[in-house]
């Protein structure tokens, strides 16, 4: 069959075996008719692609040349010379190399591709005899394979999910069929091929023949004219077909390189062979990977979802036998789901289980939502995965943020509290593009809340959530369309995300959207930008506390409700609720008597409030009671309205559940605090009971305090980032109080075990003068180092 | 023919481009770019420690147009990228000697 026949074939019955075996056949014929007129004594084989018989439209003809020693070498160059000229003229690409049988078996060392490609020969012509001293590769070429095979992934982010992907070399291309069947060769095992791969076939011998080269991209543009050839009812169709047949090479190519791989010896294995102990009743860790030990827990949702927090917390990952098994039977989430997922979320690997969860289908089974975007191909000029793929490696690219330390979003990404709704919102937030309207940003919103909805995830998670997904966009457009130095620009900002966590988390979920585009996405420059957008409208929600609020409806509130709101910062009203501030009315009227009232509630962890009239020393010592206990501090925030009330909150954990265990311990923490706050007893002999926990070394170099006395018209802020300790909010305040400050707004944040905390000081009524406040700073910094021994 | 580099400020950058489509030029090159002219860095405050920026962050655009074009292309950036503050960039100017359309040799003003 003439090459043009082939072709004609091809496009008309779509048999890419048919014409790989035809092209293969055709070109046989050719070589062996040329090399008629070579001399005796040497030996022409075919390797690769073609020994193996599988010669795509395009691809180089690999031949290799047997001489029986290095002189005969020199002395085929001037008999090949026309011979090789022939072969250019008939259109073939030839690659060649010449060799004696010797070099090809001790060529592995040094040339692994060399020997691979001898894993395929074929005997076509000339002197047999040296054909078969040829020897068969050792098995521990199978390392080789794997290393080249690794270095291939790397080079395509270590994805399948390419919008426009090369079906050779991408992972789970043609080239990782080629290393299972391989790997089969060296390992003597039968090699199976995984289902539907024939796609692979057909799509490359298009590419090839619609180009005319060894053109291996899948561009948009090939996607339309393929899709139309193979009669696939969209392009979209053709590549989720695509999709599934690399997911499988991968997943088989991993396992047969994981079995070479798990042959190495040393430090690895030994300390893979040590999580084994970590194996449970329902799962085994062997060689550093996960199993489910019987095919009745891969049915079982609670085993299944144990198995996902297991590779959670310890970073192991799925067998793949298991992984498979998974796959196969999907199971009906039960019970607490969003508890257990959220448990997912929180660990520090959560990822790879994501990742584990989406591959198993196991995250669609809690979502469903989510098979909309499954291998979804979104054509827009710079996003280079699909949309499943773009929002796990923004997930991954977040959380990986927090082991980093180069950039200051690394320090963000510690501080942040709702890490875990973060990573929810970056889940959904591109869903709504599998939908047809134009933006996808409020069906995103929307079928993230209805999913969350569902699982029972409490109004205020999913309030944070569905602002992020709502918002998701601002911050890159503002980067790219405003002027970052307009304090309007800044200003609108502040208004839109209302408060710093929600700044900090829209900031981060910038971060990943945009550095989950393609791998250079997030350059230098759009780095810069967004930390300059973080830091302006950082300052603008820090400034707004000492602007006074507006309620913004003013008809909506009583009378007395004004009177209360009159001086609180508009912070006050971004963070507490309607019936919040309804609760601290009352609690303003109830502190009438009395001078102060407390209450205690139980509120994700402990929330404690103090309602009463200002004065010296009331801030610290309420602090000193709850520290008294053995709490933590997380948070704390202090505000004051126009007639001398403070609201003082504080969140605290309680590590040792002393709350919650004993009943009374509520009733006594109240009356310390009241008893506290009026001054009844000193704050000194309540801290004297707490042993002082010895701080980290690292402490010093981490202790900063500065006072800025421009950023607010009344009052001088003092900044103090320093590692947490217990008592240190005390230590902090008390010295304020003694030094005659008046605190008037204080912001404490103690994530990641360092707080983080900004003092509005006042003193006789006015800011501090620069003097006396580089004095208070300098006592302060005195506080934050280490006690000595 | 004349190369023009037009350093401008990061937001204005859908500005000029819809600028210079609107007069016909579609073909121009645009570079992220850090650096800074007489405005010089500026010192940023974030949580109480200053900190100096140095560079500052601009894209650039590039592109060659005919010599009986120059002034329009000039008065279509301006136009678009001026706030009237500091830092609305700078225009340059240069000669262009030469232009090769790689795909099939062309050369001179019909290849730009």
């Amino acid at each position: 069959m003439t090459d043009t026949a082939i072709r004609e074939q091809f496009f008309a019955a779509r048999d890419p075996f048919a014409a790989l075996a035809a092209r293969t056949a055709y070109i046989d014929g050719i070589l062996r008719q040329h090399w008629q007129r070579m001399p005796a004594g040497i030996a022409l084989v075919a390797v690769g692609g073609y020994g193996r018989g599988e010669m795509f439209p395009a691809s180089d003809v690999d031949l290799l040349i047997l001489t029986p020693d290095e002189k005969a070498q020199a002395a085929i160059g001037e008999p090949l010379a026309p011979v090789l000229s022939a072969l250019w003229d008939e259109k073939l690409r030839i690659s060649q190399s010449v060799r004696t049988p010797a070099e090809c078996n001790r060529i592995e060392e040094s040339n692994a591709e060399l020997a691979v490609s001898l894993l395929d020969r074929r005997f076509l012509a000339g002197d047999e005899a040296l054909f078969q001293q040829i020897r068969d590769p050792r098995p521990e070429l199978g390392r080789n394979i794997a290393k080249l095979t690794h270095e291939r992934h790397a080079m395509y982010q270590n994805t399948l999910y390419h919008l426009e992907p090369n079906v050779k070399d991408a992972p789970g291309g043609l080239r990782d069929l080629q290393v299972i069947r391989w790997l089969a060769k060296l390992g003597a095992v039968a090699s199976e091929i995984p289902e539907g791969v024939e796609v692979l076939f057909e799509i490359r011998c298009f590419l090839h023949y619609l180009a005319g080269r060894d053109d291996n991209k899948l561009t948009f543009g090939r996607q339309d004219e393929i899709a139309g050839l193979l009669e696939a009812s969209s392009p979209e169709e053709m590549m989720r077909r695509y999709y599934r047949a690399v997911r499988g090479i991968a997943r088989l190519a991993r396992r047969r390189l994981d079995r070479f791989e798990a042959r190495r010896s040393g430090l690895l294995s030994r300390f893979l062979d040590s999580t084994a102990r970590l194996s449970t009743a329902d799962f085994s860790v062997a060689h550093g990977e996960v199993f489910l030990r019987s095919s009745a827990a891969a049915g079982d949702w609670n085993s299944v979802m144990q198995l996902f927090a297991f590779m959670a917390r310890h970073g192991l990952p799925l067998a793949a036998a298991t992984e498979e098994r998974l796959e196969r039977g999907p199971v009906e989430p039960t019970g607490p789901v969003w508890t257990v997922f959220r448990g997912v979320l929180r660990a520090p690997h959560a990822a790879m289980a994501l990742r584990a969860m989406h591959s198993t289908g196991v995250l669609e089974s809690i979502f469903p939502e989510l098979r909309e975007i499954e291998a979804l191909v979104i054509r827009d000029f710079y996003h280079r995965y699909t949309v499943d793929e773009h929002t796990l490696v923004a997930i991954g690219k977040v959380i990986g943020l927090r082991e980093g330390q180069d950039t200051p979003f690394c320090d963000l990404a510690r501080e942040t509290q709702d890490f875990d709704l973060l990573l929810v919102a970056l889940l959904f937030h591109d869903v709504g593009k599998a939908g047809d309207e134009e933006s996808h940003v409020h069906s995103s919103r929307r079928i993230g809340e209805g999913a969350l909805a569902r699982l029972g995830v409490s109004e205020r998670a999913r309030a944070v959530v569905a602002f992020l997904i709502e918002a998701h966009l601002e911050m890159s457009l503002a980067m790219s369309g405003r002027d970052l130095d307009d304090p309007l620009v800044i200003h609108a900002m502040a208004g839109r995300t209302g408060t710093v966590e929600r700044l900090k988390l829209l900031t981060l979920l910038t971060w990943g959207d945009i550095s989950a585009v393609h791998p250079e996405a997030m350059t230098e420059w759009r780095r810069g930008l967004l930390w300059k957008l973080y830091t302006a409208t950082y300052a603008e929600l820090t400034r707004e506390l000492t602007d006074r609020a507006h309620a913004r409806d003013v008809d909506e509130w009583t009378a007395a409700e004004q009177n209360f709101l009159e001086g609180l910062p508009p912070r006050y009203l971004r963070v507490h609720t309607r019936e919040e501030i309804q609760e601290h009315v009352r609690l303003e009227e109830k502190s009438r008597i009395g001078n102060i009232a407390v209450t205690l509630l139980r509120r994700q962890g402990w929330q404690l409030t103090v309602v009463g009239h200002d004065k010296a020393f009331l801030f610290a010592s309420i602090a000193a009671a709850i520290s008294s206990f053995g709490f933590n501090i997380l948070r704390a925030e202090a505000f004051s309205n126009a007639h001398g009330t403070v609201v003082d909150t504080f969140a605290f954990a309680d590590p040792g559940r002393a709350l919650e265990l004993n009943p009374g311990e509520m009733e006594k923490l109240v009356r310390t605090v009241t008893r506290a706050a009026r001054g009844e007893v000193s704050a000194a002999d309540l801290l004297k009971r707490r042993a002082r926990v010895k701080p980290d070394p690292l402490a010093l170099s981490l202790a900063r305090v500065r006072f800025d006395n421009q950023t607010s018209t009344t009052a001088t802020l003092i900044h103090l980032v320093a590692q947490d300790r217990p008592g240190l909010l005390y230590d902090v305040a008390s010295l304020i109080s003694q030094r005659g400050g008046n605190i008037e707004v204080v912001l404490v944040d103690t994530e990641a075990r360092k707080a983080i905390d900004v003092f509005y000081v006042t003193r006789q009524g006015a800011k501090l003068s620069d003097d006396y406040a580089a004095v208070l700073c300098d006592a302060m910094a005195q506080l934050l180092v280490p006690p000595k021994g | 023919m004349k190369k023009i580099e037009a350093i401008v400020q990061p937001f204005k950058l859908n500005d000029v481009k819809e600028a210079l489509k609107n007069i016909g030029i579609d073909g121009m090159t645009v570079i992220e770019v850090r650096g800074h002219g007489r405005q010089k860095g500026h010192k940023e405050v974030y949580r109480g420690q200053e900190y100096q920026v140095d560079l500052l962050p601009k894209v650039k655009f590039e592109m060659v147009v005919p010599d009986n074009r120059v002034d329009e292309v000039l008065d279509a950036i301006t136009n678009a990228a001026r706030t009237g503050k500091i830092g609305d960039g700078k225009i340059f100017v240069y000669e262009a000697l030469e232009a090769v359309r790689i795909r099939n040799g062309d050369r001179g003003e019909s290849a730009v």
